[in-house]
């Protein structure tokens, strides 16, 4: 959030330089390249393989420049600037040598610019027109690459499921297999032969889907990779640029759409680089995810349930027809009748105008955006809750030099910051540890990957704290305390406990004590814990034990695109009594109702206690931790009001459903994880009858005869207010106490269950986007290979997996990095919803699984 | 399996001996070289296994030396450097004779898989041209009497 806490650090001296260029004098840092200087001069030198955030090569010599003293042109983006040095980057020399390298990379380049789909944003065509000649002297015969056996008029070649390869036009710049590696750490591309043979090509038998892959497309200068998702549809020029923000992750990385205006069409994502957030790279998710907004799926027009059976309706029927039964229901004497959930991806007008709606026009505190956690705290004042509300960095990670990952499947869950991760250990050197209950991505730059038994996440943090106070690194902490409030004796003890070395347990807090800058990132395994309060209570300590506040950073990330936005607008049903005067004084009013979680609601709704929901983009029959159980408490409502931009099991149950306009259809504004506020264009107006959250609110708010606001500038005066109030939490200066509930003990031939987001999906809507499909298009058990043997299953069968709630069958996939006693499903998937088979009142999803015999 | 356990342990040996994984690369294609004859594809992925560097990084070193040949060959690869000074000595002839003492074209193998046949850029051996190393061995300043000479020699051993 804002930057209060950020640590000091003192001013760097840093060492400079001096240099004369084209004339100028100018200092600069050393170990600046020449060509990083004449950029911050305003000096444009040409380049084709040099990329701001990877490591120079000197491949293609295009960024030649004269340096004086030197026999011959210099590279300049692999020139470090010395004292002294007199550049020129305009000299006939440059010149001369320019056109020369044109001349060299023309050599064997196919002159298809009229078919070749990058023509008008190609750096080859461009630079070729400002520094080549009109002509060459390589008159013979240009080499040509074709596959053995593929026929293709372009020659080219599919390497990926959205990737296309045409190895011709290739210019050896390396600049796609090097962001493989360096930023992604992906080696499913490689450049393989020699010489002119060198070509860039898929691994031996491999596809080139690492969830990463779509970048290197982007960063091709020319037209040698291409992706599915644009080709041959428009061309650039015809194109405009929106700037938005992804909805799938909470970085809140920057896009920008690609839009034809008069077909109202999105042709392509891209990235619009910002350092401090996502240094230019895109997730798959972010890249392909726009697709969802353009599928033919898309809810038409609103529906109402007639006799049983949903049939569509104009906007002022359904609006007229929810706000008669809402006013019904919210006018019935004595009871709290209705209740709400927002999607933490709606923009702040639309979580604000949800909040402001549910409390003001239906008088009702049964508000919540946390659908898809269990056991939800009742009140913001929990350890929990502290963590989560940190401050806390994006680019901090970069200059940690300790680094530590707990309960988060980081390329699942945070791509961006996993990025993050690995470039610190790749430029940086800074030292990775990983504490979670299965092998995670990063693992191989972890300086230790330490897996525990699953549902013993607060006991491994303990451990660190016992170890480090054991070996006198926990300075003020009082050794009788910490060990009465983690209930271990010994650090020896905890990490039996939760199935670990002692020593491994010792080197992290040694690491984390001993490190200079430090940053510790807690992730969605532990906000959906049953027990996340204990996680929280265990990480406050940690905090306490190591001082981390006053060396870096740490934090339990938001996991969705305004999951802080949601919590600073107020969508929590119990606010505290600060906060409820807040809203009190700028509304004139608010309910005296007893608040209700979507726990709480839903059981409620069940019991038949509340007689109406109210759903903005959420589907808690597919998302909830009980599936079984949310699908009946909806059931049961009198009423269901679903807005949703897809038709899902959760509106099949809906009284009244209304198309919700995506994202990228309006114009938005976003917190991310940091508490970063950004705001997102419309690429699109909106299709079919969609409308935005805030307007459907507004509408369906002044027919229930409590309208809203006066206008957008009320709104929005408003929401400057309540933005005012601070919800962050201290950390506690003292220790407290962890203590989780009893756990149940495994049953029989079980394992546990861990779910989350494939790393080609994010949520339950990306199914919508063909290309991201393409990638994974169904759910599956990822096992360990021994667990694999036991169970008699490899790749193409499929296995049963069975817990008292519900069961489902999919396709086994072995993976070298998940444990024996675990297996893994993604939870993007309608046709295989593993939430049925999970409850809310485990800690441990255990689950039989079996071979299914065909 | 392919490589065989003599192999693996002798590329396990020489990997230990490298502050980087990444230096134990060639080593370990040489030593699957050596024992196969030539590499591919799936001899990579056996490396890869063993020293823990991805396939792909294994395939693009091998790729890199056209020394190591990437399908089977004969007993005795026949490597005619085909470059200036042998060219200008008689490469091409050369290349003609062996084809066709040995009835094989340029990049074949005979029949009974003793010889195969390939020219390459130079050898190193320029003051002898025209000149071919067969296996390690380098064979210069040949003639057809030479050459006839060398292959009696290697068909004889077998
Ligand atoms: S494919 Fe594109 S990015 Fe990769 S080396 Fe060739 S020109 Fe460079
Ligand atoms: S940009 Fe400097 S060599 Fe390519």
């Amino acid at each position: 959030m804002a930057d209060s806490t950020k640590i000091e650090t003192p001013a760097r001296t840093v060492e400079t330089v001096t240099f004369t260029i084209n004339g100028r004098t100018a200092t600069v840092a050393k170990g600046t390249t020449v060509l990083q200087a004449a950029h911050g001069l305003g000096i444009t030198i040409p380049s084709f393989c040099w990329h701001p955030k990877l490591k120079p090569v000197g491949a293609c010599r295009m960024c030649y420049v004269e340096i004086e003293k030197m026999p011959k042109l210099q590279v300049s983006c692999a020139t470090e600037v010395t004292n002294g040095m007199v550049v020129f980057t305009e000299s006939d020399k440059v010149k001369q040598g320019r056109r020369a390298i044109i001349e060299f990379t023309l050599l064997n380049h196919p002159l298809d610019c009229p078919t070749c789909d990058k023509g008008g944003e190609c750096d080859l065509q461009n630079l070729t027109f400002a520094h080549g000649y009109d002509d060459s002297r390589f008159a013979f015969q240009k080499l040509r690459k074709i596959e053995a056996g593929v026929p293709s008029t372009f020659d080219d070649i599919k390497i990926g499921p959205e990737i296309v390869l045409n190895r011709n036009r290739c210019i050896l710049c390396y600049k796609c297999v090097r962001a493989n590696k360096e930023a992604f750490g992906e080696y499913d591309l490689g450049a393989f032969e020699r010489g002119n043979h060198t070509e860039i090509n898929a691994a031996p038998g491999q596809q080139v889907d690492n969830p990463f892959s779509g970048n290197l497309v982007e960063i091709c200068p020319v037209g040698a990779l291409t992706n599915t998702d644009w080709r041959y549809k428009i061309r650039v020029w015809l194109t405009d640029q929106k700037a938005s923000i992804c909805p799938f992750t909470s970085s809140g990385t920057n896009i920008q759409f690609y839009v034809e205006r008069h077909k109202n069409r999105i042709f392509r994502t891209t990235g619009r680089r910002n350092d401090a957030i996502d240094d230019g790279w895109l997730s798959d998710v972010t890249r392909y995810g726009y697709q969802i907004i353009q599928s033919p799926d898309r809810l038409k027009t609103p529906l109402i349930k007639k006799n049983g059976k949903q049939v569509p309706a104009t906007w002022d029927e359904a609006l007229a027809v929810a706000a008669a039964r809402l006013t019904e229901i919210r006018d019935k004497k004595g009871c709290v009748c209705v209740g709400g959930l927002a999607s933490p991806s709606l923009d702040n007008a639309s979580l604000y105008t949800f909040n402001k709606f549910m409390r003001v026009a239906m008088e009702s505190n049964n508000v919540d955006y946390r659908t898809e956690y269990r056991r939800l705290p009742s009140s913001l004042d929990n350890p929990y809750d502290i963590a989560a509300s940190q401050a806390f960095t994006i680019a901090d990670i970069d200059e940690s030099d300790v680094i530590v990952v707990i309960g988060s499947d980081l390329v699942r869950e945070h791509p961006n910051e996993y990025l993050r991760v690995r470039k610190a250990e790749q430029f940086n050197r800074s030292k990775v540890f990983l504490l979670n209950p299965l092998s995670t991505k990063p693992s191989d730059v972890a300086a230790l990957e330490l897996v525990h038994k699953p549902g013993a996440e607060e006991i491994a943090i303990s451990a660190i704290c016992l170890a480090a106070m054991e070996s006198g690194w926990a300075s003020g902490v009082n050794a009788d305390d910490l060990k009465s409030k983690t209930g271990f004796k010994k650090a020896a003890d905890a990490a039996g406990a939760c199935g670990l070395d002692l020593i491994e347990i010792q080197a992290v807090a040694r690491a984390i004590a001993e490190g200079k800058k430090i940053t510790i990132i807690a992730g969605e395994l532990v906000t959906r814990s049953r027990e996340r309060e204990a996680i929280g209570a265990a990480l406050c300590n940690l905090n306490r034990v190591f001082g981390v506040d006053g060396k870096g950073q740490m934090a339990i990330l938001a996991r969705h695109a305004n999951s802080v936005g949601a919590a600073r607008l107020g969508l929590t049903p119990d606010l505290g009594a600060g906060f409820a005067g807040a809203l009190k004084s700028i509304w004139g009013q608010y309910p005296e109702t007893p608040p209700q979680n979507t726990d709480a609601m839903l059981a409620a709704a069940r019991k038949e206690e509340l007689d109406a929901m109210i759903l903005v983009g959420v589907n808690p029959v597919m998302i909830y931790p009980d599936r079984e159980f949310a699908r009946e408490a909806l059931d049961k409502l009198d009423f269901l009001i679903a807005c949703d931009l897809f038709e899902t099991e959760t509106t099949q149950l809906a009284d009244v459903v209304l198309p919700l306009a995506g994202w990228a259809e309006y114009r938005g504004e976003y917190f991310n994880l940091e508490g970063r506020l950004q705001s997102a264009e419309p690429g699109i107006a909106p299709l079919n009858e969609a409308r935005p959250a805030h307007q459907i609110l507004e509408s369906l708010a002044e027919q229930c005869g409590s309208p809203l606001f006066a206008g957008m500038d009320q709104r929005n005066a408003e929401m400057e207010k309540i933005l005012k109030v601070d919800i962050r939490r201290p950390w506690p200066t003292g220790l407290i106490e962890v203590k989780p509930q009893p756990q149940e003990t495994a049953p029989e031939r079980t394992v546990a269950l861990i779910m989350g987001d494939d790393p080609h999906h994010s949520g339950y809507l990306t199914e919508k986007a063909p290309s991201l499909v393409g990638f994974c298009g169904e759910a599956y058990a990822e096992l360990s290979p021994e667990l694999a043997a036991k169970l008699k299953v490899g790749a193409g069968d499929s296995v049963r997996l069975e817990a008292a709630t519900g069961k489902i069958i999919v396709p086994v996939r072995v993976s070298e990095h998940i444990d024996n006693d675990v297996v893994f499903v993604p939870r993007n998937f309608m046709a295989a919803p593993v939430n049925s088979l999970v409850s809310r009142k485990q800690r441990v999803d255990w689950v039989k699984i079996s071979k299914v015999s065909d | 399996m392919i490589l065989t356990a003599e192999s693996i342990k002798q590329i396990k040996e020489s990997a230990a001996r490298y502050p980087h994984r990444k230096s134990a690369i060639l080593p370990a294609i040489t030593i699957a070289y050596r024992q196969v004859g030539h590499l591919n594809d799936d001899i990579y992925r056996e490396i890869s296994k063993i020293i823990n560097i991805p396939q792909s990084e294994i395939a693009e070193a091998a790729t890199f030396y056209t020394l190591f040949p990437k399908q089977p060959v004969g007993k005795y690869l026949i490597q005619v450097c085909h470059n200036i000074s042998c060219a200008l000595m008689g490469a091409d002839s050369l290349v003609e004779y062996l084809e066709h003492k040995l009835a094989i074209k340029k990049g074949e193998t005979t029949k009974d898989n003793l010889f195969t046949l390939i020219s390459v850029e130079c050898l190193g051996s320029c003051a002898t041209a025209p000149m071919m190393q067969i296996n390690q061995d380098f064979h210069e300043n040949l003639t057809p009497a030479k050459v006839d000479k060398i292959l009696a020699d290697l068909k004889a051993k077998g």
